[in-house]
């Protein structure tokens, strides 16, 4: 088996400013096995996938999301946030054999003359 | 040169071919071509809808899936969903649904999401076992259901 699963990371874009919309992209390495192939020997592969992903954003939940095997190897979602405040964005994706994993990124705010203006 | 030549006359000549190929697509008449099977969903999918949203009536509209439609690889076919419903705190876009009608698992993964995340957008990568519609269900905080749906062709099982 790999060694490299429950590795991961939560990609933020490089400038955020306070109350935009940005880009979340949240990858884990995970072979997502859906039970239905057989090594080289002939034996079933166990199914073995993350089956459950929630984000937090500064502790408070905003989204979760409800997998199955279908989703692709080493896993990756993008997806919105509304950026509100200055605090981390945590990603924990769970699989069907009780493996816990948890990324996380912290959202700061680029400080610019646009918004020393506000 | 002359294999060059006629290599570039070959690749030229294929180019015209497809750019034809995919003007004629865009005629309702030569459509099917790329359009795949009857839109229409079979019993099982029919079935795992109903369990999933009830008698609830699933309209098309604001919501769009951008995907290949031949995907080179089963195992990783990239999904850009979007949609145009509000995004605000009492009315927003609850989740998407994903259905694939050919998949072992047809109901593929649920995206939920709170009003907080701002816009409803998302993009992640599924495997298909083979050729098959892919049906996206936005679920509003209103309870309405909007979908959209796209038939990929593949060629080997990419659920491993």
């Amino acid at each position: 088996m790999r060694d490299d699963i429950g590795q991961g990371k939560i990609i933020l874009p490089a400038k955020i400013t306070r109350d935009s919309v940005i880009n979340i992209r949240a990858l884990l390495s995970h072979p997502m096995l859906t039970g239905m192939s057989r090594d080289q020997a002939g034996i079933p592969i166990p199914a073995y996938f993350v089956n459950e992903v929630e984000v937090t954003y500064g502790g408070e939940r905003v989204a979760h999301f409800e997998w199955t095997s279908g989703i692709s190897r080493d896993p990756f979602v993008g997806f919105s946030l509304r950026a509100t405040k200055e605090a981390p964005i945590a990603v924990t994706w769970r699989d069907n054999k009780g493996g816990v994993y948890t990324h996380s990124a912290d959202v700061k705010f680029t400080t610019t003359t646009a918004q020393a203006t506000r | 040169m002359p294999d060059s030549v006629s290599r570039r006359t070959f690749l030229k000549s294929s180019a015209l071919a497809l750019a034809a190929l995919a003007a004629s697509a865009g005629t309702a008449a030569a459509a099917p071509l790329l359009r795949g099977p009857d839109n229409e969903p079979d019993d099982e999918v029919k079935k795992v809808l109903r369990e999933k949203f009830g008698a609830r009536t699933i309209r098309e509209g604001h919501v769009t899936l951008d995907v290949p439609d031949v995907a080179p690889d089963s195992r990783e076919v990239p999904l850009l969903i979007e949609s145009d419903l509000p995004m605000t705190a009492d009315d927003y876009v609850k989740g998407f649904h994903i259905v694939v009608d050919h998949n072992p698992d047809i109901y593929l993964a649920g995206f939920n999401f709170t009003a907080a995340i701002g816009a409803a957008t998302l993009d992640t990568r599924i495997k298909m076992r083979r050729s098959s519609h892919i049906r996206i269900i936005a679920e509003t905080s209103k309870g309405e259901l909007w979908s959209a749906s796209r038939f990929v062709y593949t060629s080997l099982n990419g659920c491993v």
